[in-house]
């Protein structure tokens, strides 16, 4: 699913971001990244979501060396992932329906199955009646809501999450962690969870890959942050 | 498929509403661009007006020597005018005609008597009423005529008609260009109030973008929504076009000072000239768009 070989990120003012990423995830898998404030956790979902280019090494994604894409091809490479980010990045100017029914119109998928597909997805992610809400009437946790249902709207094989609580407090947090378990578990979806909520690693426990400095300093199957020494 | 064709349309309406003050703002400079232009494009096309007018009024006399009168010579000269280039019509008139001509200048009976005994010794030439297709190349024309054999002499009528068509030529290139750099300055006006309508929507952009959106279909919205706003931005100039047009024609009379300055017939020049102005709205508003939004493209993975 995910193969990052020897993955450098250097940016052009010269901060080294990332050094020497080898990372492997497989299909259906569940995992946190965590790490301090620039540890490299950001650049690495660019990396993967084709917004920036490693300087060295290769990032594949489903078969794809996304560093390879061309600027035209990004936008088809990103219809096999979802993204979500801590600030939601909701369209303001259109309804909750409209929102996710945008990931598919942009798939060209017809109209009767856009309306099917995305009352579905509403009923997923539990907001059935905020169908013709603009997201700026709803709540935090509603709003997180509303970005996963589009990022999971076209079946995508990999759902990255960049601090989906991070702007929560806890009883949202946990509402999210078990909307994003139950994608997981109902469609196979492999989740790349990015977060600094320890509460959260610690009590969903998973497969957790430490980030510290540009470099993978642990990588626990079992799961649970073990405080690294610094 | 109909309806992969009509989104960008029915976007690009619902853009327009859903961010009135900005497409307010743009349409608003359209407007006064476009007023400035038509201001032009009247002024502009009615000095050509008046000059062709001018120059249709404007004819060289050139007479035949004595000694060339034959028909055939009369005709050699004729061809020989007619393949100097800027020659347009040719009226020949004969010496018989000219004095009956000439006799009619006079008012009295009497000069016209005094005048009678000349008919059988006429002393005037045949003569040939060259029109010219250009009126500032009149002196080079006449000039020309004048090297061919047989002429007796040439004259034009009235220096200074000359330079009146010099002068209008001048202001008319003058307002020309002129026009034309108010065009560029409006495209740099619109593009510039576009770019601000998408940077404030750039947010907007990066997200299509992230879920899966293709670079033509971020686009066309924003394309059709441009082309729109142009279309608004026309509509004021265009009523005050058309409207303000037949009220000068109507206040002036058709003319301006004399009959020689004519103005264009308000039908069907007015409604062609709003219909130019909708056209260069929404094509400068399309364009506006397109290069703001690919440039933001562009600049974002």
């Amino acid at each position: 699913m995910i193969e990052c070989t020897h993955v450098y990120k250097k940016y052009r003012n010269g901060t080294n971001a990332l050094y020497d990423i080898n990372l492997t995830v497989g299909q259906g898998e569940f995992v946190y990244i965590i790490g301090p404030t620039g540890s490299g956790k950001s650049t690495l979902i660019k990396l993967l979501d084709g917004e920036e280019i490693p300087t060295k090494g290769t990032v594949g994604v489903i078969g794809i060396d996304v560093g390879k894409l061309r600027h035209s091809k990004v936008p088809i490479y990103r219809r096999n992932i979802g993204v979500v980010f801590q600030d939601y990045r909701l369209l303001p100017s259109k309804t909750v329906f409209e929102n996710i029914a945008y990931a598919l119109e942009v798939i060209n998928m017809k109209k009767e199955m856009i309306r099917r597909r995305t009352r579905e997805v509403m009923n997923l992610v539990g907001l059935d009646d905020k169908g013709n809400s603009f997201p700026d009437q709803l709540s935090g946790g509603q709003q997180q809501r509303v970005a996963i249902g589009r990022a999971i709207a076209n079946r995508p094989k990999l759902l990255i999450a960049d601090e989906p609580t991070g702007n929560l407090d806890p009883a949202m947090s946990d509402e999210i962690m078990s909307l994003l378990e139950k994608i997981n578990r109902e469609y196979g979806t492999t989740i790349l969870m990015v977060t600094h909520d320890l509460t959260l690693v610690n009590k969903h426990r998973k497969r957790t890959i430490v980030l510290e400095h540009g470099h993978v300093v642990a990588d626990l199957a079992e799961g649970g942050y073990v405080q690294h020494d610094q | 498929m109909i309806s992969r064709l009509f989104r960008p349309v029915k976007e690009g309406f619902r853009g327009v509403i859903r961010h009135g003050a900005m497409s307010l703002s743009s349409a608003t400079a359209v407007t006064l661009t476009l007023i400035i232009i038509s201001l032009f494009l009247i002024f502009t096309v009615n000095v050509r007006q008046f000059t062709e007018g001018l120059e249709q009024t404007i004819t060289i006399n050139a007479r035949v020597d004595f000694d060339h009168e034959s028909a055939e010579e009369e005709d050699r000269i004729a061809l020989a005018i007619s393949e100097i280039d800027g020659v347009g019509n040719i009226t020949y008139y004969t010496k018989d005609q000219e004095f009956e001509y000439y006799l009619d200048s006079f008012e009295d009976e009497r000069t016209r008597q005094a005048m009678e005994p000349f008919r059988d010794n006429n002393p005037m030439h045949d003569a040939f009423y060259v029109e010219v297709t250009d009126g500032t190349r009149l002196e080079e024309i006449t000039k020309k005529i004048e090297e061919i054999e047989g002429i007796f002499d040439t004259n034009f009528g009235g220096q200074s008609a000359v330079q009146l068509i010099h002068m209008l030529r001048t202001i008319r290139i003058g307002g020309g260009i002129l026009a034309l750099a108010l065009s560029i300055l409006a495209i740099f006006l619109i593009q510039n109030t576009i770019k601000l309508t998408i940077l404030a929507r750039a947010d907007e952009i990066a997200i299509m973008r992230n879920v899966g959106a293709k670079n033509g279909f971020i686009r066309s919205p924003f394309v059709v929504e441009g082309a729109i706003i142009g279309a608004i931005g026309a509509l004021i100039p265009m009523a005050i076009t058309y409207y303000g047009y037949h009220y000068l024609y109507e206040l002036t009379g058709g003319y301006v000072i004399t009959k020689m300055f004519t103005l264009i017939k308000p039908v069907p020049f007015a409604w062609q000239l709003a219909l130019v102005l909708l056209v260069l709205g929404m094509v400068v508003g399309l364009i506006g768009s397109f290069f703001s939004v690919n440039r933001y493209l562009r600049w974002k993975r």
